[in-house]
């Protein structure tokens, strides 16, 4: 239940960021708020919940999107693992050094979609590095935004909290 | 064995969420095809969050840009309003300016033309009709500036007039189309002699003394001849109109049509200096000239 609400939030947040970026930019800059979310996984939720709402999420960014099939699914579920290998190295808490991963797990994103795309697709279309200036501002974008999703996803996560009744009461 | 898979759980499942996509890329990343039941339905069931979501974005930022956005426009729109006379107000003076600089840019071309004569250039400051009902203008220059009674005052279409009073900084035009104006002329064409003579109306005045035998014709351009003594020769006057040529007298019955329209005359020349006619033939023509 938490993983598809996880899911839907990463929906609705990808919804919110596309007809934002409309207006706002006119498309000359994104964000990937989907990164922000499996960040957010990968810090906050178990193995199992965690790697299920990092898959919906890629795999409704992949629908959205239009991109090939299992891509984002595929990076989304690599960033998760990524995460969680950095949060038990380190201990990552608040918002800054959230932003942080939020800004690298958007550069995974955008240099491991650039990189799969580029293997599968003819040499004439394929994404080169022209790309690494927009994907870099693309991370700092996340990165910046990357706050109201921390905050967004938290009071998600209140609401499934179950409080166990202690001692006192 | 069942053990073993319990005990890697996570493991596994994280595997083969990361496996399966992989392979289901690479499976249809170079052959792209159809979407599943799975997708359509995702997308039938995920579309109308986005369209909700892409609806109230959208609308509140039209809302935002449509009113909120404005609450400014109205004093923008008076500053731009304001900007906006001054532009027009400056682009008039520029207009005028360009108006008058081309005129005198024609003068200046007339003046070049006739190199033996002086020319003095002069404004427009009055335009009075004197007690005695003379048509006059009043122009900038006077006898302190060289101009003196009965110098022949031009443009470059043709004759205003001439000088008729001056004071130290100023003088009075006689305007050609004046009752008390006379002109001597002659039709270009067939250099027959006339008068022109002021009606008292600015875009009419009558030609005198034109025989009736003359060759002319209506449209015909008149120029002074410099025969009166006041005008340099081959300056324009004006076009012959509404020629009659009666059954009995001497002289034809015609209008004419001045080549300079009085009343819109801003800057004019003073001829202060010109070539008289002299009474001695050329050498050709002169009585020790005559041929065997």
């Amino acid at each position: 239940m938490k993983a598809l609400a996880h899911v839907l939030v990463a929906l609705g947040l990808v919804a919110l960021q596309a007809a934002v970026l409309t207006w706002v930019g006119g498309g000359a800059f994104s964000v990937a708020v989907a990164a922000c979310c499996v960040v957010w996984f990968g810090l906050n939720e178990g193995n199992v919940d965690g790697s299920v709402s990092a898959a919906g999420t890629g795999y409704v960014l992949d629908l959205v999107t239009g991109a090939p099939k299992g891509l984002h699914t595929f990076l989304c579920v690599l960033l998760f693992v990524a995460t969680r290998a950095v949060a038990a190295a380190v201990d990552v808490r608040g918002r800054g050094p959230f932003a942080l991963l939020s800004g690298l797990g958007a550069l995974l994103l955008s240099v491991g979609a650039m990189l799969l795309t580029r293997y599968t697709s003819s040499p004439d279309v394929a994404p080169g590095a022209l790309l690494l200036p927009r994907m870099l501002v693309e991370a700092a974008a996340t990165a910046a935004a990357s706050p109201l999703v921390w905050t967004l996803l938290r009071r998600v996560d209140l609401l499934f909290d179950r409080e166990e009744p202690g001692l006192l009461r | 064995m069942i053990a073993l898979l319990r005990r890697y759980r996570e493991l596994i499942l994280v595997s083969v969420l990361l496996l399966v996509p992989l392979a289901v890329f690479f499976a249809h990343a170079r052959r792209p095809s159809e979407r599943s039941r799975l997708d359509r339905a995702v997308i039938w069931l995920t579309t109308p969050v986005e369209r909700a979501v892409g609806w109230t974005v959208t609308g509140s930022l039209s809302a935002w840009r449509s009113y909120v956005a404005l609450r400014n426009a109205h004093e923008q729109a008076m500053a731009m309003s304001q900007e906006v006379n001054a532009l027009r107000l400056e682009r008039q003076q520029l207009l005028a300016e360009r108006g008058e600089a081309e005129r005198l840019r024609r003068l200046l071309s007339f003046a070049e033309q006739a190199p033996e004569r002086t020319y003095l250039g002069a404004r427009v400051i009055g335009v009075k009709l004197g007690p005695t009902g003379l048509q006059l203008l009043t122009v900038d220059r006077g006898s302190d500036q060289g101009v003196a009674r009965m110098m022949p005052v031009v443009v470059a279409d043709g004759v205003v007039g001439r000088v008729h009073a001056v004071t130290g900084s100023t003088a009075d035009v006689l305007v050609l189309s004046d009752r008390n104006s006379s002109i001597g002329v002659r039709v270009e064409r067939t250099r027959a002699r006339a008068n022109v003579r002021g009606l008292g109306k600015p875009d009419s005045c009558r030609l005198d003394y034109a025989l009736r035998a003359e060759d002319m014709i209506e449209g015909d351009l008149l120029v002074t001849s410099g025969t009166d003594g006041v005008f340099p020769r081959g300056v324009p006057v004006g076009r012959v109109t509404q020629l009659h040529r009666s059954a009995h007298g001497l002289f034809l019955d015609a209008r004419v049509k001045p080549a300079v329209d009085v009343t819109h005359v801003e800057e004019v020349m003073v001829v202060t200096a010109w070539e008289r006619p002299t009474d001695a033939l050329p050498a050709a023509l002169g009585p020790g000239a005559a041929g065997p």
